[in-house]
């Protein structure tokens, strides 16, 4: 009998891994992961989830540990902005009441981002631009006074909100010109067919105070300018179709457009071509453009960058290419670059849903990601 | 071609003095999907352009389908299938194809309904070496369908340049307004 008593005993620790028996693990408690304080190298991902657009997220993650650190809902063709202050990212979007079909409420939704928690939201005439994401699908005044929402019904529009008391305040026809491009505390700049800036001053209430057109400065045949535009301590950068680098300067009393300037070579022009959904990126301190590029003609300008081309934005000069392809990296769609001084750089790819996080300044891989949604098309810097 | 876009300037400007925006969308719609005539502005003006621009500009030579993003190749046979990304139709689209969800190159699945309102293209059929004026429509109402995600956008341009976009919900301005798949319906040919 003590035989076989000790045979269990043997039979048991073998079943048992071999562990030694010690005192059981002590009950949990059921909690909430707070969020750690922002750092320069998290960043929001817009995944548009193009597949099943109605379920588009926002994905907040940490470059440095490579770490999801949580989600926003985003609902359906979002657009998605930070506050100034970056305590709050708004997005508009747009839900409906039984998943893809029912009752049509356009939104914009406030999340604190020390949180991640949702804390308001107001309700916007069913009216709201449903694009794929840009910089200028909605934004902010520079005092956070008011909350721009881009319409388009299809006749073109923005909505002013008043993102304090949660309302919408009014209006703005915008003749055809689309999109919002907020600069100082009441303008509103949006983009013409016409190859112009519309601009709208507003007055303390929200209301057109004076609109002006600027100088022709692109030419939507010939050279068509993306709508992704950069932005940048001054102003806004927007490239063209072609590889045109046209800066805007926006602190002045009116846009100032200085001269264009080419990305491509005599002999690389109508072959080589910036393309994707976020085609370039700034590293402002550096003065240092980022930019998707590809081989392409016409009809490849939301081709993803199989190169990314690195100019200096004082001298025009090209001072890198990096052949995406060398570090194991799908075309690139999306690129966005941290602000601070030992920057990353982000490449998103939606052939491979995928964000790789290179060193900014020498491009090379430290790290890729393959979980941040299936169609990652913005990346947002915290 | 100036004049015609003088006239059609000064007829859209009266029009957008005397009409509501609602009445705008339903008019739109109807221009957009019968007419042929008013297409042949943006067209005309594009065509024009490319001719500018050189060969990497220019419409597509017969038998040969330009490039298509996500990996397709800058050139590929013609295809009758339209089921196939790179059936001629498809020149400008960005979405999923009808054909593959239940429609037809030119017609919705069951249970959904057309947009009203639509962007345009000018595609070549090989088969006949003619350029046709395409109208690209949205089925609406329910979610995405998710197959046979078509990407080409030859002669395709932003937002601001509305008619030639496909970056926008097409289903807007529709009582269901959620986009499940594309169609392409021919208007007319582009060319005498």
């Amino acid at each position: 009998m003590r035989t076989m008593q000790a045979w269990a005993a043997l039979l048991a620790l073998v079943a048992n891994g071999g562990a030694v028996a010690s005192d059981p693990l002590p009950p949990e408690q059921f909690g909430m992961e707070p969020l750690p304080a922002r750092t320069p190298h998290w960043i929001y991902v817009v995944d548009s989830a193009f597949m099943n657009e109605i379920d588009s997220r926002v994905r907040l993650y940490d470059a440095d540990t490579h770490g999801h650190l949580g989600q926003i809902d985003a609902g359906f063709f979002p657009g998605v902005t930070l506050s100034p202050d970056r305590n709050t990212l708004a997005v508009g979007t747009t839900y409906f009441a039984r998943g893809g079909h029912g009752e049509r409420t356009d939104v914009v939704e406030f999340t604190d981002t020390t949180t991640l928690a949702i804390t308001g939201e107001i309700v916007l005439p069913p009216k709201r631009a449903q694009a794929t994401p840009t910089s200028f699908n909605l934004g902010y005044s520079s005092d956070s006074h008011f909350l721009y929402v881009a319409y388009i019904t299809p006749a073109a529009s923005f909505g002013v909100l008043d993102p304090v008391s949660r309302k919408v305040l009014g209006e703005i026809d915008t003749a055809g010109c689309v999109l919002v491009i907020p600069w100082g505390p009441d303008h509103v700049s949006s983009i013409c067919d016409s190859g112009r800036l519309l601009t709208v001053r507003l007055d303390a209430h929200g209301n057109e105070v004076s609109r002006a057109l600027s100088d022709l400065f692109f030419d939507v045949d010939t050279d068509p300018l993306f709508v992704q535009g950069i932005p940048t301590d001054q102003g806004c950068t927007f490239l063209s179709f072609l590889g045109k680098v046209h800066e805007v300067d926006f602190s002045g009393p009116e846009p100032v457009i200085h001269p264009p300037w080419s990305l491509v070579s005599s002999s690389e022009a109508g072959h080589w071509r910036p393309g994707g959904q976020q085609l370039g990126a700034i590293q402002r301190r550096m003065g240092r453009l980022y930019v998707a590029m590809h081989r392409g003609g016409e009809g490849s300008h939301k081709q993803g960058g199989t190169e990314i081309w690195v100019f200096d934005l004082g001298t025009h000069r090209r001072l890198a290419r990096w052949p995406v392809a060398t570090l194991k990296l799908a075309p690139v769609t999306a690129v966005q670059v941290s602000q601070d001084e030992a920057p990353l750089l982000f490449l998103a790819s939606d052939s491979v849903a995928s964000v790789a996080t290179l060193d900014a300044l020498t491009g090379q891989l430290r790290h890729l990601d393959r979980n941040l949604g299936q169609t990652p098309w913005q990346i947002l810097n915290p | 071609m100036q004049r015609l876009d003088r006239i059609f300037e000064s007829s859209a400007r009266s029009l957008a003095q005397r009409t509501s925006r609602r009445s705008f969308i339903g008019v739109l719609g109807q221009i957009l999907t019968g007419s042929l005539l008013i297409p042949l502005l943006p067209i005309d003006r594009i065509q024009r352009a490319e001719a500018a621009t050189g060969p990497e500009g220019s419409p597509a030579a017969p038998g040969k389908v330009p490039a298509a993003a996500k990996g397709k190749s800058a050139s590929k046979p013609y295809t009758e299938d339209q089921q196939s990304c790179e059936y001629w139709k498809y020149c400008a689209i960005d979405g999923f194809l009808c054909s593959c969800c239940g429609g037809s190159s030119h017609t919705c699945p069951p249970g959904t309904q057309m947009s009203v309102v639509s962007w345009i293209g000018t595609c070549h059929n090989p088969a006949d070496g003619r350029d046709y004026i395409v109208s690209y429509n949205d089925c609406c109402g329910k979610a995405s369908c998710g197959n046979c995600d078509c990407y080409r956008n030859e002669r395709e341009r932003p937002l601001y340049r509305l008619s030639r976009n496909n970056d926008v919900n097409w289903c807007m301005a529709n009582t269901g307004s959620d986009y499940h798949c594309t169609v392409s319906v021919i208007l007319g040919s582009a060319g005498p």
